[in-house]
């Protein structure tokens, strides 16, 4: 499935950013970790924020997780997006990652069915050169 | 301080594009002129420029173009588009305190029409395209990176998260943030020369306006506008002589804590506890005990309003009220705010206009003025780090 429809705008990826869209395209979710402390951080830096060490790694993460929040885009700030609306945006909760929060979609809701607290998993959106991670009712 | 503002002025204020037969630099000329007139000074005393949010009228291009015999010092707010508009008040009263400048004029032009729409990421030019991702140009880029492929282009929808969990934790209501959208409009009403003069609003106009990122509605969220505004400060000593009334300037504070980093505009990884906040709990914390005042000694408030839930939320930040007791504040409505209409109403100039008009109030002059009033908080943007100043009538 593609979610959003051609025309969608790709990341914009720097050299600390870019590992993590490299294994999102083998349909790995992974987070940066510090091997020192052995905790994750989000979003990825050239330093540890905890230790400030570079002992830092990429790890798979499950793709399980809680909804924390969200809301119903209703307004096509891409001229793309307008057959997708309204589309739903969430921060995700990661237990698996000491409940780090990331930022996605949650699929195959409806608004009486998103809410705070809904588990999720994700699920691989392929595009042409690009997967991107979403997430959906488990 | 040691700084006092002296100077006040404003272009006129029109909706977005609304502005095409004079350039945004030849706007923010002429609010730095108007705001000195104001003060009963001329360019040939000004030696300090400061501005905010990436303005892009450079202060050695003004310095040239206003003809400023000498330019000391300048800055550019390091917070992020609303967050900084009180910070560049306040950098201009430490330069001031400092000794580095005499005269230090703060400035904000914005007439998105004519270049790039400010914040929004898709309509810019993006660059190459590498094995199927952009490039980013710089670290920001990349931190949009984690918002981009899932429909996230604008403050709008992050911001809708952070209230949604406000409204998950606390039971906000859109009928209260619809008191905050009211509220404004109604002084909006009062003031001619905002962009949404002659428009009244009711709760139910409120209710019914087109969702844009749920739970906010087209009337939750700020204008957007063209205009321009300054403010001008000088040594306390210097402002004796202003011909306006001059306005102390009793405190001001700018901060973000730890992991904040763009907060509701970006991954959304900042402390559990600062998460349905606007990440102002600290400069206001600092602001009340470097002043020694109380929130409830303040007379009247003007809050950066780009959303009218960030609202509720920053008055829980300065203490106005108890963490998640924002809407039922509003329905109170013992604090007057927003005088001149905010951003949601009077114009969406990055909030200098509410500094200005926090001016206006403490010299008597305001469209809804408030009786006696000495004290007035002025705050920058809730959900990017921020900055807030608090404002004295001069005795």
């Amino acid at each position: 499935m593609t979610y959003f429809p051609d025309g969608m705008i790709p990341p914009p990826v720097s050299l600390d950013t870019a590992p993590f869209w490299d294994a999102a395209k083998e349909h790995r979710l992974v987070l940066q970790r510090c091997s020192t402390c052995e905790r994750f951080q989000h979003p990825p830096g050239p330093v540890c924020h905890r230790c400030r060490g570079s002992n830092l790694a990429w790890r798979d993460v499950e793709g399980r997780g809680t909804v924390y929040t969200y809301t119903w885009v209703h307004k096509a700030f891409v001229p793309a997006l307008q057959k997708q609306l309204p589309y739903a945006v969430a921060v995700i909760e990661l237990p698996g990652a000491e409940k780090t929060r990331f930022v996605s979609n949650v699929v195959e809701v409806t608004p009486d069915t998103l809410t705070v607290g809904l588990p999720v998993e994700l699920v691989w959106d392929d595009y042409a050169e690009l997967s991107v991670p979403r997430f959906k009712p488990v | 301080m040691n700084a006092t503002i002296v100077g006040i002025g404003e272009t006129r204020y029109t909706k977005w594009g609304g502005i095409s037969d004079q350039s945004e630099f030849s706007l923010a000329c002429e609010a730095i002129l108007k705001a000195l007139d104001d003060a009963g000074l001329t360019a040939d005393d000004v030696d300090g420029l400061a501005s905010f949010a990436g303005d892009r009228n450079e202060a050695i291009l003004v310095a040239q173009a206003l003809g400023i015999p000498e330019l000391r010092f300048a800055d550019m707010v390091w917070l992020p588009g609303g967050g900084g508009a009180p910070a560049s008040v306040g950098h201009a009263a430490l330069a001031i305190e400092s000794k580095r400048a005499e005269v230090v004029v703060a400035y904000r032009s914005l007439c998105q029409g004519q270049f790039v729409r400010f914040g929004a990421g898709p309509e810019q030019v993006w660059p190459k395209v590498e094995r199927g991702f952009l490039v980013a140009r710089d670290l920001v880029e990349a931190e949009f990176g984690w918002m981009v492929p899932y429909g996230v282009y604008n403050a709008t929808t992050g911001m809708a998260m952070i209230v949604r969990r406000h409204m998950h934790l606390y039971g906000t209501t859109t009928e209260q943030m619809g008191l905050v959208a009211v509220q404004t409009r109604a002084h909006a009403n009062r003031n001619p020369r905002a962009v949404m003069h002659g428009r009244p609003m009711t709760l139910e106009d409120h209710a019914s306006s087109p969702m844009v990122a749920d739970p906010l509605r087209r009337f939750d969220c700020c204008l957007e506008s063209d205009g321009a505004a300054a403010v001008v400060v000088t040594t306390t000593e210097r402002a004796r002589n202003a011909k306006s009334k001059p306005v102390e300037l009793l405190g001001y504070e700018e901060a973000v804590g730890p992991r904040y980093g763009y907060a509701g505009f970006a991954n959304h990884n900042m402390p559990e506890e600062d998460y349905t906040t606007g990440g102002g709990t600290r400069v206001a914390s600092r602001l009340w005990e470097s002043t020694g005042v109380n929130p409830s000694d303040v007379d009247v408030a003007q809050i950066y309003d780009h959303y009218t839930g960030m609202v509720l939320i920053a008055f829980e930040d300065f203490a106005f009220c108890e963490r998640g007791e924002g809407g039922p504040f509003a329905e109170d409505g013992s604090l007057p705010f927003n005088t001149a209409g905010g951003s949601l109403s009077e114009a969406y100039v990055h909030g200098l206009n509410h500094v200005v008009e926090g001016v206006r109030q403490l010299r008597g002059e305001s469209t809804s003025q408030v009786d006696g009033a000495e004290l007035c908080l002025v705050t920058g943007a809730a959900g990017v780090p921020g900055s807030a100043l608090l404002l004295g009538r001069t005795r």
